[in-house]
């Protein structure tokens, strides 16, 4: 790839979120990659975050619904069933 | 929450299409309402209206998205709280890196040691959710779909009928926002002063 198509550190931090994601295009995710790989500094910002982001995933999604959820969810639409006349 | 619905229920589409959302959508639930009492309320109020209006549902799409906006409809419409609540900390004005910056300036990355393990390793799921529950509504919003669920932009877009852009935007303001509530219990906690001492020079 040229130069001219490098990404600066502030182009590639501005563009991590989305790396992280896989949100931006293919060229894009390939033209942060080359950053990454040749800059010590955004590299290791990169694995800060990627490791926040994982484990404020993993703990966000550690709530767990009520045990007899669905047993009301099932009460409930039988409820509306019978209204409703069967 | 293997279990299936009433008997009568049993077998239909709607049923084995609602059972595995339910835990994800009781966690987005949870995190918008920020509280076990509403969360619950709303989840099964999204799913009765999902059965009523089922035959709206076209089949070959994604339920699990469908059933979303179902349920953060009905947040935005029956369950968010009117008023703004008072914020404890100035959130708006995250920079960028947040918690990248400040474990730094207490330490953290010196040496071998890995800096995000450190403070995350220190931060209990009470405390992350503590810290999300103190983001505005717009950005908690996005912010519970986005972290309960693997959806990407487009689809949480489709789910709030807003634009991708504005949820890419919220998205990358929400997350700044989230990394300093983080410090912030963090600070509260005291796990900043422990950290920072045991990582003195």
């Amino acid at each position: 790839m040229s130069s001219i198509n490098r990404l600066t550190c502030e182009e590639t931090l501005r563009r991590l979120d989305d790396y992280l994601d896989r949100e931006l295009t293919a060229q894009e995710m390939i033209r942060v990659r080359e950053h990454l790989e040749t800059c010590e500094v955004c590299a290791r910002e990169y694995n800060f975050e990627g490791k926040v982001l994982l484990d404020l995933k993993a703990k966000l999604r550690r709530v767990r619904a009520p045990e007899d959820l669905i047993a009301k969810i099932s009460k409930s639409i039988a409820q509306f069933k019978e209204e409703k006349g069967g | 929450m293997a279990e299936k619905l009433s008997k009568t229920d049993a077998g239909t589409a709607f049923n084995e299409l609602l059972v595995p959302v339910l835990e994800p959508a009781y966690g987005a639930a949870f995190h918008m309402c920020r509280n076990s009492h509403d969360a619950e309320d709303l989840v099964q109020e999204a799913a009765l209206q999902a059965y009523k209006h089922f035959h709206q549902f076209q089949p070959g799409t994604k339920f699990k998205a469908w059933f979303f906006k179902i349920l953060t409809n009905l947040f935005y419409y029956k369950y968010r709280k009117k008023k703004r609540e008072p914020q404890l900390v100035d959130l708006e004005d995250a920079p960028d890196c947040y918690l990248y910056v400040q474990t730094s300036m207490i330490g953290l990355h010196a040496g071998n040691q890995d800096p995000a393990e450190s403070i995350m390793g220190k931060m209990e799921v009470e405390h992350v959710q503590q810290a999300i529950s103190g983001l505005p509504e717009e950005f908690r919003v996005v912010a519970a779909l986005y972290f309960i669920e693997d959806f990407s932009y487009e689809e949480i877009a489709q789910i709030l009928g807003k634009p991708v852009g504005t949820v890419r935007s919220r998205l990358h303001r929400g997350r700044k926002m989230l990394q300093k509530a983080l410090w912030h219990v963090a600070e509260e906690r005291g796990i900043v002063a422990a950290l920072a001492e045991e990582n003195a020079p």
